[in-house]
């Protein structure tokens, strides 16, 4: 299926144009009152396009997650304005969502937990067993459909969150940190077939990381997100490095390279600049502000 | 083997009790063998199977009815909050009173009689069970919860799939204490009220140092608590078979 994806997705810049998930002056405070209030996102802005890839990286704590869910429509902004296909959020099939830690059922076979997220789909019992099974040899579980989560290597369990999020096929996938718990030698089996995924499906993703090198592998974008009260600070094309990029090294070219270094020193500034970093003030700032 | 150890330990334990009534004075503990002989003469004149009946109907009675509205009970408190958080200050403090002190009030509205003992029993067994549901429910996994929401699952599948399940480790305790509880209750009720039962031979042969036939009582009521408490952990067994063996 490989080759065929990648020439499958044609005419990716044609449907690039709309943004799909807008987030306009997003404010988000949790904690009531004024006891223990932390206020996580202020002034968060952020539009994704159709089909576009898009990262999201920054500092712990800084609110990646709270991001995601309010586009999930799992939370509601306190300012600002959060819109998905062009209204409010609504959590469902239409929008896939990879949660940070895995979140199985543990009482459910790896095909319930798949099935389970096209409960409130119409399809028929017939047509929901058939969609997992299709999913769960996607993600190459087949021998293991009727195990429970707790016989689960920690990279087959992240796999059947991932089966489960694309099984309702989302228009929008947005992932946590998938690939942060599971062993360097399955994430990049992992990361080569989600880009496989992805450029066959079309679907939108916000994806979130903590790995620089994650998010230039994955991204036609990179939105870099400043310490808590988290915001955009900046948007990063991922450029000179085409797509399909499981089919050579991405990691050895200069523009990777460039990249990179360019991002570790803005994360590297931003850590030094933050008053609430365990970092701040430590060696010089290299560039006048 | 654990089968095997479990024998030998009760070999153990007759060979002990056959020491004891050797050495205690005679009256006031039997031997093993005259204990056979007491249980063989009221299997023969039916009087054991007799009142083992009349108990188990009011033990039964009472305990079902308990866990069906304990359980309903539980969960409706857990599943919507505001009637949990209302109610929970009075499960509680009912649930810390000692349930024997209505036996008297128990009396006056409901006489001496059948629905008398089943509701002394229902009493002693509904709290533990309720309780423990409750926070069963309470304790639900909020990222499952939080997981099911974002895929759009409805409210009643969420409480069917995760809430429900996610509660039964928490209401086979409390269907365990409630059953303690519930036979314990069986056998004060048949005191305290209209005597019969087991409870009532256990008082008619302790006052009359029938000690041979009041071991023999003593004896099925542990036999009654055994297969009750079996019978549990056999259902906690079935409804964890997802966990696999370990
Ligand atoms: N439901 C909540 N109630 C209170 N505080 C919360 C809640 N959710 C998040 N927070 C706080 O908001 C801040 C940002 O959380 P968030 O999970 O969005 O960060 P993150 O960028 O995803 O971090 P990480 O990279 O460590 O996953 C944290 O300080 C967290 O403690
Ligand atoms: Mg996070």
């Amino acid at each position: 299926m490989n080759q065929e994806a990648s020439v499958g997705r044609a005419a990716p810049l044609a449907a690039k144009s709309e943004p799909q998930v807008v987030l306009d002056g997003v404010g988000k405070s949790f904690g009531t009152a004024a006891r223990a209030r932390t206020e996580v996102l202020r002034d968060m802005s952020l539009e994704v396009r159709e089909g576009e890839f898009v990262s999201l990286l920054g500092p712990s704590g800084c609110g990646k997650t709270t991001v995601l869910r309010l586009v999930d429509g799992l939370l509601a902004p306190d300012a600002g304005r959060v819109t998905v296909f062009g209204g409010d959020p609504t959590p469902g099939p239409e929008l896939g969502f990879v949660f940070q830690s895995f979140r199985l059922i543990p009482w459910f076979t790896v095909r319930g937990n798949v099935e389970f997220a096209l409960a409130p789909t119409g399809l028929s019992r017939a047509e929901k067993r058939e969609r997992a099974e299709r999913y769960i040899e996607l993600v190459g579980l087949r021998r293991f459909a009727e195990a429970h989560p707790h016989e689960l290597s920690g990279g087959m369990s992240q796999r059947v969150a991932l089966a489960r999020a694309l099984v309702t096929e989302p228009r929008v996938l947005l992932m946590d940190e998938p690939f942060a718990s599971i062993d360097a030698q399955t994430r990049e089996l992992m990361q080569a077939e989600l880009m496989r995924l992805w450029s066959s499906s079309g679907a939108t993703v916000l994806f979130v990381t903590h790995s620089v090198d994650e998010a230039i592998l994955l991204s036609d974008r990179i939105a870099l997100m400043g310490p808590r009260p988290g915001r955009v600070l900046e948007n990063i094309e991922v450029e000179g490095l085409p797509r399909p990029r499981w089919s050579y090294d991405v990691r050895s070219r200069p523009e990777f390279v460039d990249l990179r270094r360019r991002l570790w020193e803005r994360i590297r500034q931003l850590v030094l600049e933050d008053p609430e970093s365990d970092f701040f003030g430590r060696g010089t700032s290299r560039e006048a502000q | 083997m654990i089968v095997a150890f479990r024998v030998g330990f009760l070999i153990l334990l007759i060979g002990l009790w056959q020491v004891l009534s050797q050495n205690v004075s005679r009256n006031l503990i039997p031997s093993p063998l005259e204990t056979w002989a007491a249980f063989r003469r009221m299997l023969a004149d039916n009087s054991l199977f007799e009142a083992l009946g009349e108990s188990l109907v009011v033990y039964l009675s009472g305990y079902s009815t308990a866990c069906i509205v304990a359980i309903a009970i539980g969960l409706v408190m857990g599943t919507i909050r505001p009637v949990g958080k209302t109610l929970e200050v009075y499960a509680f403090a009912l649930a810390a009173t000692p349930r024997v002190a209505f036996i008297p009030l128990i009396i006056v509205f409901l006489g001496l009689g059948f629905e008398a003992k089943v509701f002394v029993v229902f009493l002693g067994a509904v709290m533990p069970i309720l309780v423990n549901t409750y926070a069963g429910v309470l304790a639900t996994d909020q990222n499952l919860n939080e997981m099911a929401r974002s895929l759009g699952v409805s409210r009643p599948r969420i409480f069917a799939s995760i809430v429900l399940p996610g509660a039964v480790p928490f209401i086979v305790v409390g269907l365990r204490i409630g059953a303690t509880i519930g036979l314990i209750n069986t056998v004060v009720a048949e005191l305290y009220t209209a005597v019969g039962g087991l409870g009532g031979l256990l008082a008619r042969y302790g006052n009359t140092f029938r000690m041979a036939d009041y071991f023999v009582i003593v004896l099925s009521l542990a036999a009654i608590g055994v297969a009750v408490t079996e019978t549990l952990r056999y259902l906690e067994l079935r409804l964890n078979r997802w966990r696999g063996p370990n």
